[in-house]
């Protein structure tokens, strides 16, 4: 299997003896075995089997082949959420005393865990701007165990030089990790440019229409972890999986992250589609932006796609001439964006992206709420400023909604 | 050849074949995500298809998915 779509649809294997085409929902928390032994060996290791469905289930199961095999991955552990998506891999490869890079116009959520939570874990986070990641070079010390990214910075819609990070990261030994949650394994190959980790919110693109929440992490196989600090166990037994093996069995089984069968049976429905949505979310957004380019209220657009936006070149060389479903406006301040909002017909105010609706949210007042001034500026957020994730309607009826919401009494 | 996988004596009607081979002999469940140890030496899987396995060898072939350590 070659074709995205094909393998989107195709990949992993279905074992259910009833073969039904469509992959069946294992709503089952435990799993019985015919003897003691048999179930000796599955939790050894030395047989393949699910017990528990906080540890594997089939429908699970089958979602984090499919992930890997459109990431053309080594393997995947699909988890509850895109926050325990990097929960997960920042608790396997760091430990008290370690440091991160990260660059720094990173999703709220994103950089609210890293601030609170292993801040208080004592992990230090240097933030680098994706603009001169030059600066990573100075940051790098022998504490500094991964350099963290998003493919598409959200909101601020940077995209990164992953080949100078790679680089960097490559000349040090130290693992490149990417948030591809906007890009999704249908514009960025993350293999292919060079990342070691790569992890999605699933909830986004990769789901749709908006209905569940998950996440999955992918490695990608390029990284050589030999020498990595992972616990010794998983490190003699499994050479091929250190890292895999690692997060699974000393993080994720531990704390207790698992997807829902049903919210991985969502994303699996999801991906039969994902390549036909992504083509025509890209495109909506790239109509919307030239539309609201014409609208005098609209003080400035930003969409990767633009003729004259630094990103372009980056987006046509990464994500195969397409610029991602994302784009941010402003107006003349948040009063005007309050009010925009509120005279939306069509256009849902929510906090999410990716949905088969279009979706508006003032980020500053939101997802950025109580972060100081310098960070919500390094995020690309201001109080002017809107976020809009161009959903699948018509884009003739987007642009209205918004053109009556803008000029309308 | 007589070999013992996973603490099991097996019988092969082959003299030698390849690691790779044996997975699929042995219809291994998720060989994509096996680890394999030979003789007490864990395998890479670039080793799999180079690697032979020979009368008397003992194979242990192990999963991170289960719910041990």
């Amino acid at each position: 299997m070659k074709g995205f779509n094909t393998i989107a649809i195709h990949a992993g294997q279905s074992t259910d003896p009833a073969m039904p085409t469509m992959a069946p929902v294992y709503q089952s928390a435990a799993f019985t075995w015919e003897n003691p032994e048999a179930m000796e060996d599955v939790f050894s290791g030395r047989s393949y089997g699910h017990l528990y469905s906080r540890i594997s289930n089939p429908t699970v199961t089958l979602l984090e082949q499919k992930i890997s095999s459109l990431e053309n991955g080594i393997g995947a552990i699909a988890v509850s959420s895109g926050m325990s998506a990097i929960a997960v891999v920042m608790f396997t490869l760091t430990e008290a005393g370690d440091e991160i890079i990260s660059s720094n116009a990173l999703f709220g959520g994103t950089r609210t865990l890293f601030q609170n939570v292993f801040k208080k874990y004592n992990v230090k986070i240097h933030y680098y701007d994706n603009d001169h990641p030059e600066e990573i070079e100075k940051m790098i010390n022998e504490k500094t165990r991964l350099i963290f990214t998003e493919t598409i910075g959200n909101p601020r819609l940077d995209i990164p030089d992953f080949e100078k990070l790679a680089q960097i990261a490559r000349k040090k030994n130290i693992p490149l990790i990417a948030d591809s949650t906007i890009s999704t394994p249908f514009l960025f190959q993350a293999k292919k440019h060079h990342v070691d980790i790569v992890l999605h919110s699933s909830t986004k693109y990769i789901s749709g229409s908006g209905s569940t929440i998950g996440g999955v992490i992918v490695d990608t196989g390029n990284f050589n972890w030999q020498n990595f600090h992972f616990q010794k166990t998983a490190a003699k037994v499994h050479p091929d999986f250190l890292f895999l093996a690692s997060a699974r069995k000393n993080i994720f089984q531990n704390i207790g992250c698992a997807l829902s069968p049903f919210n991985a049976w969502l994303n699996i429905l999801g991906l039969d589609t994902l390549a036909l949505r992504m083509e025509k979310h890209c495109k909506n957004a790239e109509i919307l932006a030239q539309a609201l380019t014409d609208f005098s209220p609209v003080k400035e657009v930003n969409f990767p796609g633009n003729k004259n936006n630094k990103y372009r070149e980056a987006g046509i060389k990464y994500f195969n001439n397409r610029f991602g479903g994302l784009l941010t406006i402003k107006l003349s301040g948040k009063k005007e964006c309050f009010n925009m909002i509120r005279k939306l017909k069509m256009v849902k105010n929510a906090a999410n992206i990716g949905d088969s609706r279009t979706l508006i949210i003032h980020p500053a007042s939101t997802i950025y709420y109580g972060f100081p001034e310098d960070e919500k500026l390094r995020c690309g957020v201001s109080d002017d400023l809107l976020r809009i994730s161009a959903g699948l309607e018509d884009a003739e009826d987007i642009i209205n909604d918004i053109k009556q919401a803008i000029f309308g009494g | 050849m007589k070999i013992v996988i996973n603490g099991k004596e097996t019988l092969i009607e082959k003299e030698q074949l390849s690691m790779r081979d044996l997975l699929v002999l042995q219809n291994v469940k998720m060989p994509e995500a096996v680890s394999v140890e030979l003789n007490g030496e864990f395998l890479n899987r670039s080793e799999f298809a180079s690697k032979t396995v020979k009368d008397n060898d003992v194979i242990e072939f192990l999963y991170f998915m289960g719910g041990g350590k």
